[in-house]
């Protein structure tokens, strides 16, 4: 994909998950020039992670393979992988772009056999299940990994698993020589979907994420739910394997907080009352979910959700920021320690589990931009203003659930058209 | 100095708060609580509290004068700052349960044999005395505090620990005949003496 | 048929070759699927093997193009040949992954294979490359319904992109609610302080632009066509009417405040005291910056308490059950205007959670604190209205307190009412109840209705969390406070959004293509008039309301606000309805094609070889047995794979042919119906299921056991369990024995 074409009608999208996949879909589908550039090897982002979606339950999975579909049959839609921009110059209507490609080490005939990954034997933390298990060095990311194709680790490049893979592949889609490349585009307009990351719960001491192996993160706890997850699609304690049974829900894990982040990550709240329903569908009667929050921030008709959650007496709901987790000796049991507010009540429950709702902090650090965007203090990128040619789309701009994202990019897209449109001959 | 019998019309309203927000310290973070309660549960001493920090704040804007002003809650903490640097809004909790004792034992509302506030009375009355601290003295104040008996057994409890300071010399028997001061103990006390006034024209403006 | 030339192109990778005898593949491929040209190729996905398949078509009339290979999910774009017809024979995902690679199952395996060579050289002479139809030529222009702030953004944006837009506005004056407001929550940083309203700015950008036209006091009164040639009747108060013609249609129609009046218990109506929030927006306004006065006596006021979710978030007959979303951070706006205009006045807001999300809203609930504005967790049961004071009687949460406070106001934060006009899914009124009557907002001139079907609470959302703007009218796309409850801030996006997708529909629709799900098909469902009994079925049961009936009732289509889902196809009891790549005889033959073994009557010792017919959701279920490929997941050697758009197209012919035709079982594997349907063609699966319980009637005719025939909801992620299923229908057919039928 080295022959990219691109003039200053097309858009620049930076970032493949479902917003940057959004924008540029719904701009190649109105017949504009579009190349979406993504760092890690497949398109999906974060939304890939996910077992389901709030409120309606049902399967992100579907929608990618719907927006993959559309990829795939659009002809005005480049993709290109395993990129970063390192450079953006210009103004609107007319920015150089310099994107840094990294070496797959698998090209183009890959037919996504699988008799690479059969071959080689070093294994690596599996990023796709945020390294709560492993994966070969040669690997497909994940079922519905898009490009399909393959990927070469580059920690075995060098070693025996690398001839090993190249022996394996019939079709010649190894390539070990395969060089970082640098590539140049000049487009009209750019979009930034450069999404967001979870917060890093170890920094909240007094929870004990790096000590106890009952904590857990949010996004972890979605990654056991798929059947070809880290356990199999089985909600499990890490310490001991046992079925976790009776969970505590951690809310603000990092939100809302001026020792961690100053801003409400929007989605949290949500996505406990969904993970309750996990429990339930898991373990039925003998599931229990205890929520500690400050405030059930489920807005609009997400209030439908938290009133059936509500009404689970299986799920309770303490007003309550937890002070500390220790760990109960010889059981591994996390046990939690605070006070209800409502009413004032000390408590140091006992859980077999303990989910941290951790936060949704920017992608990118607002001081690394490879060019200038106005963030506000959070890092998330501010609302477009003056004749600019840059826009952010999704998480980027905000905490956003996937909706809110999703409506934030197809808007993206309608601002970078009018970018190119202005500056283009197009008659209008 | 403001109407204790604080009538059901006050309730609610927000002049205590503004009263606490001038006259205690650091009184003016008290609206900034989201009642998170991570205040109460980090405290060591919690199960202590009567009115956890953040319940004292909701009382404050509830305007509960009287309940809080003579709590014994706020005398309860000893200053380790796991609150504060807990807290997500970045309430300087520790300056404020201080500044919350400071206030009631200048209006005359401290809960009757507090001895939290005991002990603080006796090491200022100490330690104002010479400008320097007595630990003699301030030992044996402290033991006697609630009565001889008292002190006869705190006083036996206590010996060997006493003894052995003798021995290594962190204790001088010749500090109970007076004991060592500062050099300019009369312009000490004045400074002292000015500091009260302030302190008092300060209440007397702002007090409910 | 005749000018049909196939070319049929077999892979021997992927260990293709190895598990199958692809020489028996091609014999059959040349012979029963008469492909003029085979090869077996190595590697069938490499660009010079491509380039030769190309060079056929280019150079030898190759126009059906059979590829045995991978699953159609894969290596897509390599053999994605521009306007030739291409069948995907899925011989690795749905073959040899499936499969044990064991001497016992060879057999077997390879008969599938066969069978899937025989349906794909027979689905492609049964297909055409489809064409536009040219319905409709480009119309850039824009209708705009609802001139606040929504509709303002979006004719503005649109406008920006340089299409022309006309705003139809019931009232004199554009500005909507927000133009009601003394000051809007901030968009920008520092979120700290209210910000100016907009609309003046909109208002000049609005009249300063020449492709812009604004009707005011004026009213949809017929919404006709299809995008790209949408006409519509435009009535003014007055009742005169222009016709226009517009490409596409944004329904900003906003929402009406909650009536305060039903809350006595909070005394609204009892004291003008108590207000609700776009009451205490003109007093605002009224104040302009000098201290708020309370209307009963003109007094300032010196403390003042919100009540959140107020008639909201409740179960309550006549309330809510919803959170409107904005209502925490205007009460926060609010109480800024008291504290900002006169410091000393008391600002508490009383709130059970409080709900200011992302980084802006927190910004901003802090700010307000620093402000001064106390904030009460605690539930308001009475408000009681006195001469000089008025009592709230409410439970303090935090303290456990029951308070009775006494305040000078009462701000009410109720709720969105959706401005979504008739419910066209209400069940029709009993006989002898008073109907309120409801206007309309754009009189749609479509069989299913006058205006946009609601999802939840009147509000006229989509179904889909990754796709807000998946509309089941196309072409018309609902944005603001009418889709879902949302904050100006949010309003303003979906407003961009909404205008995006208006824009893709004009262009669209002027090539013919499809909008989303199908984006860029461009087949288009057909009729044969003679055999057409005037049924109405397609007509009533197209989820997007595509199909009009003309004055004899025959059925007239819409090309662009088709969706292209089949459902028309699968309704129609006369199998008059086809596409071009798409038709009853494009899968029937294909079920036909299959070789259903006869049974050896003679033979005691023959092992029994039923045959399975499975039609898969191509959503859902066949990229879920794909990953089970994947995944060496294994299933029944009996059954044969047909993808199909959409359950809902299944046409209850194939069902019953399969059956007639000596198949033993029938899977059909469709989303997630009901309430929180999956299907994104709204009623596929539903249908699809109430279809396949009148097969029964079918199955006691011909004598079969009604467990033959098993429709089942999947999801994607069933990646274990739909080859279970075809097992299970496996096991069923060895328990009640083979059919019958096979002669």
């Amino acid at each position: 994909m080295t022959d990219t074409i691109a003039t200053n009608e097309s858009i620049l999208v930076i970032g493949g998950g479902i917003s940057g996949m959004t924008a540029a879909l719904e701009a190649a589908e109105c017949g504009k020039q579009v190349i979406l550039v993504e760092k890690t090897p497949s398109l999906g982002g974060r939304v890939s992670q996910l077992y389901k979606y709030f409120p309606k339950l049902c399967h992100p999975t579907c929608g990618m393979e719907i927006n993959s579909r559309r990829i795939k049959a659009n002809k005005n839609l480049r993709v290109i992988t395993m990129a970063e921009v390192d450079e953006i110059t210009g103004n609107a209507g007319n920015y150089n772009v310099s994107i840094t490609k990294q070496p797959r080490y698998i090209n183009d005939n890959c037919t996504a056999c699988g008799e690479c990954a059969n071959a080689v034997e070093a294994k690596f933390d599996n990023e796709h299940n945020y390294n709560m298990d492993k994966r070969k060095g040669a690997y497909l990311p994940f079922n519905m990994a898009y490009p399909q194709r393959y990927v070469l680790d580059s920690g075995i490049i060098g070693t025996d698993d690398a001839d090993k893979a190249k022996a394996a592949c019939r079709y010649d889609a190894v390539d070990l020589d395969m060089q970082k490349e640098t590539v140049q585009l000049n487009v009209g307009a750019v979009i930034w979907a450069t999404g967001w990351q979870p917060f890093d719960a170890a920094n909240i001491q007094p929870y004990g994420y790096d000590r106890y192996d009952n904590v857990i993160t949010s996004v972890e706890f979605e990654r056991m739910m798929d059947d070809f997850g880290p356990t199999g699609g089985k909600i499990l304690r890490p310490s001991d394997n046992k079925e976790a049974k009776n969970i505590a829900f951690i809310q603000c894990a990092g939100s809302r907080d001026r020792n961690y982040l100053k801003h409400c990550s929007r989605i949290c709240c949500m996505a406990s009352l969904k993970q309750t329903t996990y429990v339930r569908e898991q373990y039925a009667d003998d599931g229990k979910a205890t929520i500690y929050y400050i405030d059930i921030r489920a807005i609009d008709r997400f209030e439908d959700f938290y009133a059936k959650v509500q009404a689970d007496t299986n799920v309770s709901f303490i007003k309550s920021k937890v002070a500390s987790i220790t760990e109960e000796r010889g059981t591994g049991n996390p046990v939690l320690h605070g006070v209800n507010t409502e009413g004032y009540d000390r408590y140091d429950n006992a859980h077999d589990l303990v989910v941290l709702a951790v936060g949704m902090q920017p992608s990118v650090d607002r001081e690394k931009f490879p060019v200038e965007v106005i963030t506000n203090e959070h890092g998330f990128i501010e609302r477009p203003e003056g004749s600019t040619g840059m826009f952010a789309a999704g998480c980027a701009s905000d905490a956003l659930d996937v909706n809110r994202a999703v409506q934030n990019a197809t808007a993206s897209a309608l601002r970078a058209i009018q970018v190119v449109n202005r500056f283009s001959k197009t008659e209008v | 100095m403001g109407n204790l019998n604080t009538t059901m019309i006050e309730k609610y309203r927000n002049s205590f708060l503004h009263e606490v927000e001038a006259n205690v310290e650091e009184g003016e973070w008290v609206k900034m609580c989201m009642q998170c309660g991570v205040c109460s549960g980090s405290c060591p001493l919690g199960p202590h509290w009567d009115h956890p920090p953040q319940e004292l704040f909701m009382m404050i804007r509830a305007g509960k004068r009287e309940e809080v002003l003579t709590s014994s809650s706020m005398w309860m903490c000893t200053s380790c700052y796991n609150c504060i640097v807990r807290c997500p809004r970045e309430l300087p909790i520790t300056h404020i349960m201080h500044g919350l004792a400071h206030y009631a034992k200048r209006l005359g509302l401290v809960p009757e044999n507090q001895q939290t506030e005991k002990f603080a009375q006796l090491f200022w009355d100490n330690l104002t005395n010479t400008g320097r601290v007595n630990e003699l003295k301030l030992g044996l104040k402290l033991y006697f505090m609630n009565g001889f008996g008292e002190g006869i057994k705190m006083s036996l409890k206590m010996q060997d620990v006493g003894l052995n300071m003798l021995k290594t010399g962190r204790m001088s028997p010749f500090e109970l005949l007076g004991g060592h001061s500062i050099k300019d103990k009369t312009g000490f006390h004045a400074m002292l003496q000015k500091a009260k006034e302030l302190e008092d024209a300060k209440i007397a403006k702002h007090g409910a | 048929m005749a000018d049909t030339k196939i070319g049929a192109y077999i892979c021997k990778g992927c260990g293709l070759g190895e598990r199958l005898d692809t020489d028996k593949l091609e014999s059959i491929a040349s012979g029963e699927g008469k492909a003029a040209i085979c090869r077996q190729e190595e590697f069938l996905c490499q660009q010079s093997t491509v380039d030769k398949i190309q060079a056929d078509i280019d150079n030898e009339g190759i126009n059906r193009v059979v590829i045995g290979a991978c699953s159609r999910r894969a290596k897509f774009e390599a053999f994605n040949f521009e306007s030739t017809c291409v069948s995907r024979v899925n011989l690795r995902e749905g073959v040899i992954w499936v499969r044990p690679d064991t001497e016992e199952a060879k057999e077997a395996t390879q008969e599938m294979a066969e069978d899937y060579i025989r349906m794909g050289c027979t689905e492609v002479k049964f297909m055409s490359p489809p064409s536009a139809s040219q319905e409709q030529s480009v119309n850039k222009h824009l209708l705009v319904v609802g001139g606040g702030i929504t509709g303002m953004t979006s004719a503005i944006e649109a406008s920006k992109a340089g299409y022309q837009v006309s705003i139809i506005e019931k009232t004199s004056q554009l500005g909507g609610v927000a133009g009601q407001l003394h000051r809007k929550v901030p968009s920008r940083m520092p979120y700290a302080s209210p910000q100016d309203n907009g609309i003046d700015d909109l208002n000049n950008q609005i009249s300063a632009n020449s492709n812009i036209t604004v009707y005011l006091n004026s009213t949809t009164t017929k919404t006709s066509g299809a995008p790209g040639r949408f006409s519509v009747d435009i009535t003014t108060e007055s009742g005169s009417t222009t016709t226009e013609n517009f490409g596409a249609i944004i329904q900003a129609s906003g929402f009406t405040p909650y009536d305060a009046n039903k809350l006595p218990e909070f005394a609204y109506g009892k004291t003008p005291d108590v207000v609700d929030q776009l009451g205490l927006e003109k007093l605002a306004q009224e104040a302009n910056g000098t201290p708020i006065k309370r209307p009963s006596d003109g007094k300032v006021v010196e403390n003042v308490m919100f009540i959140q979710c107020a008639g909201q978030r409740s179960d309550k007959e006549d309330h809510l059950s919803y959170c409107s979303g904005h209502c925490c951070s205007t009460s926060i706006k609010q109480a800024m205007y008291f504290k900002e205009s006169n410091p000393n006045c008391d600002a508490a807001v009383l709130y059970t959670d409080l709900r200011t999300p992302g980084a802006g809203g927190e910004d901003f609930y802090r700010s307000a604190q620093r402000k001064g504005v106390t904030f009460t967790k605690g539930i308001a049961k009475e408000v009681v209205a006195g001469d000089n004071q008025h009592t709230i009687k409410f439970t303090d949460l935090i303290l456990n307190d029951e308070v009775d406070l006494a305040v000078d106001m009462v701000v009410l934060a109720t709720g969105m009412l959706p401005n979504s006009g008739v419910n066209i899914d209400a069940p029709p009124a009993e006989e002898g109840s008073v109907e309120i009557p409801v206007e309309s907002i754009l009189n749609l001139d479509y069989r299913q209705g006058k205006d946009m079907p609601q999802l939840v609470h009147g509000f006229t959302d989509s179904h889909f969390i990754c796709f807000p703007y998946e509309t089941r009218r196309t072409g018309i796309y609902t944005a603001g406070p009418v889709r879902r409850p949302m904050d100006i801030n949010q309003a303003i996006d979906d407003a961009t959004g909404a205008a995006m997708k208006a824009i893709q529909a004009i262009e669209n629709s002027a090539l013919g293509k499809a909008a989303h799900p199908r984006s860029g098909d461009l087949s288009f469902p057909s009729f044969r008039m003679e055999g057409c009994t005037q049924c109405k079925r397609c007509t009533v049961e197209c989820p997007f309301g595509a199909i009009n009936e003309d004055e004899k009732g025959y059925p007239s289509y819409n090309e662009s606000r088709c969706r292209r889902c089949g459902t028309c196809m699968g309704a129609c009891p006369v199998r008059v309805i086809s596409f071009e790549n798409y038709s009853v005889d494009s899968v029937g033959q294909q079920i036909k094609a299959v070789n259903v073994p006869i049974p050896d009557e003679d033979d005691e010792n023959a092992v029994a070889k039923p045959r399975i017919l499975t039609l898969a959701c191509e959503n859902d279920a066949y990229p879920a047995l794909d990953m089970a490929g994947m995944n060496r997941i294994q299933h029944s050697a009996y059954v044969r794979i047909i993808p199909v758009r959409c359950l809902g197209s299944v046409n209850t012919i194939w069902v019953t042919d399969a059956l007639n035709s000596g198949y033993d079982g029938v899977v059909l594997l469709g989303c997630q119906k009901g309430e929180n349907y999956q299907c994104h063609f709204v009623k596929g699966s539903e249908i699809a299921h109430y279809r396949m319980s009148k097969v029964n009637d079918t199955l006691t005719t011909l004598n079969l056991e009604k467990e033959r025939v098993a429709t089942y909801e999947v999801a994607i992620t069933d990646i274990q369990r739909i080859p279970q299923l075809i097992d299970d229908m496996a096991k069923t057919i060895e328990d009640i024995g083979t059919s019958p039928l096979k002669f």
